[in-house]
């Protein structure tokens, strides 16, 4: 007869320190990103919106790849790419937070490029009469008006963010979900599992009243 | 302008993080280039410096799926643990090095090898032919079988009772090619369901969702009498298996090392300690 070696009932003191332990991993990854794809996402907007086919194809082919394809796939082929054919080393966290970087970047930059495609053109025209650069129309006219309208679609993506960076388990992360995971087999229970859901509402909680702050401030004026 | 600054700034950031990252990994070493192909018959003669590289480095890095017990997962410390994290820790002490855990994602468990992230797979490994074509394993240290668990008020006895009924397995486990081999047994199904874990299995299991579980008998045993369940397995197995330590190919030097120090702890008992702690008896097969 097998004896194992028996688990006592769960240890919540320790379950709690594990599932923030990944917590904390979750918030890494989603602060570096948004830092890093928002910036990105104006840079591939403009882009694409350039006249010339040349910078506008490529920028095309990189939006659809990045937001056609499974971001646990993407995930998977720079983690394992560029070590196998390539024979460069990447070390996990750097390749998640790049991985999930550019592809938030390819759907911040066509948020931004719809709001930016919807200010009327007669601003761009007054503007130039006034005697404006574009960089100055851009950045003192335009710009404002968009950030002020992309608000609520960006506090969704971000949401989304905080719940995507589960698939950074697919390359060995050790974030909550995989950390809950674990948890799971080990007490062959759903309560890590429930834990774990607590801690991303918390998280999601605190973005989405981030950004109804936010979006609060930039009600200055309406339209 | 300060516009197109920021942004170059950003782009820079994003690309420094990925370069340091490169710098701060230095595991991984060229001389997997050969075996990384995943051909087989790779030129190990060339450079088979792995038990090398692993002393020089003083750390052998075992991947593992950190959610198989009683092999390898978390305790209620949230410290991997496991019979085979045992095993390990005592061949790196007798070797001179450190163990390090490193858990990934199991379905990656061969990429995440020949991409030289860990050195080795030590998780209730099973050794099969489709295997060898891309793992270099050890020799076997411990036996193990395929085997079909039920409901104990199913009423089903033999696998000739599954007929038409749902059976639930781990995706990409040696219970999924041990069907495949089986293909009379798999034709007489109604439905095969994968998940990825043998938890989520009995989860299947308790749910009523499926009706019989396929899954290695050392792991089936251990949850039944954790967590105390009212489950039967049935006698007919549909595998018999060993376990062994999964190296890449070519990585003969290491290999060889692991298996003679195996060797030495079953010579001095040390093997059938470790086995009696979590499974009260001897179940390593090495002589």
């Amino acid at each position: 007869m097998i004896n194992y070696v028996m688990l006592s009932a769960i240890n919540y003191p320790a379950l709690i320190q594990y599932l923030a332990e990944g917590t904390l991993t979750v918030l890494e990854l989603f602060f570096l990103t948004i830092l890093l794809s928002l910036p990105l996402g104006l840079l591939v907007a403009r882009l694409r919106m350039s006249r010339y086919k040349v910078i506008q194809l490529p920028v095309k082919l990189y939006l659809l790849i990045m937001r056609g394809t499974p971001l646990m796939l993407q995930l998977v082929f720079f983690m394992f790419f560029p070590s196998m054919v390539l024979h460069i080393p990447v070390a996990r966290l750097p390749v998640a937070v790049f991985s999930f970087t550019i592809n938030y970047a390819a759907y911040f930059a066509e948020i931004y490029r719809g709001s930016i495609e919807s200010i009327p053109a007669g601003q761009q025209e007054a503007a130039y009469v006034l005697g404006l650069s574009p960089m100055q129309t851009f950045m003192r006219i335009t710009l404002p008006q968009v950030v002020k309208r992309i608000v609520p679609a960006i506090a969704s993506e971000s949401m989304t963010l905080v719940k995507d960076t589960a698939l950074a388990s697919v390359i060995g992360v050790a974030e909550l979900f995989k950390n809950a995971t674990s948890l799971k087999a080990t007490y062959a229970s759903v309560i890590p599992f429930a834990v774990a859901a607590v801690f991303y509402l918390i998280m999601n909680s605190a973005v989405a009243l981030f950004y109804s702050r936010v979006e609060k401030k930039m009600d200055y004026y309406k339209g | 302008m300060k516009k197109g600054i920021s942004l170059i700034l950003a782009m820079l950031m994003a690309g420094s993080i990925l370069i340091s990252g490169c710098s701060a990994s230095t595991r991984t070493t060229s001389a997997d280039s050969t075996a990384a192909d995943g051909t087989e018959g790779t030129t190990a003669a060339a450079a088979d410096d792995s038990l090398a590289k692993v002393q020089k480095a003083g750390v052998l890095i075992l991947g593992l799926d950190s959610a198989f017990p009683p092999m390898g997962f978390v305790d209620e410390n949230n410290n991997i643990v496991g019979f085979d994290i045992d095993l390990a820790r005592e061949v790196c002490s007798r070797m001179g090095v450190e163990l390090k855990l490193q858990p990934i994602d199991w379905s990656s468990n061969i990429l995440e090898l020949n991409s030289g992230n860990i050195d080795c797979i030590w998780n209730g490994f099973t050794i099969s032919d489709e295997r060898k074509a891309e793992v270099n394993f050890s020799d076997p240290y411990m036996q193990n079988r395929q085997v079909v668990i039920v409901s104990g008020d199913s009423g089903i006895t033999a696998l000739s009772d599954l007929k038409g009924k749902t059976l639930c397995l781990q995706t990409g486990s040696s219970a999924a090619d041990a069907l495949a081999a089986n293909a009379d047994f798999k034709a007489s199904l109604g439905d095969v369901v994968e998940v990825n874990d043998n938890v989520t299995a009995f989860m299947e299991l308790d749910g009523k969702t499926s009706d019989a579980l396929l899954m290695d008998e050392i792991v089936a045993a251990y949850y039944i009498t954790q967590n105390k369940k009212d489950y039967v397995i049935l006698d007919e197995s549909l595998a018999d298996e060993e376990y062994g330590v999964g190296f890449r190919l070519g990585d003969n030097t290491l290999r060889d090392e692991v298996n003679s120090q195996l060797k030495a702890m079953a010579a001095d008992g040390t093997l059938k300690k470790i086995s009696d702690t979590w499974f009260g008896k001897d179940v390593t097969v090495i002589d």
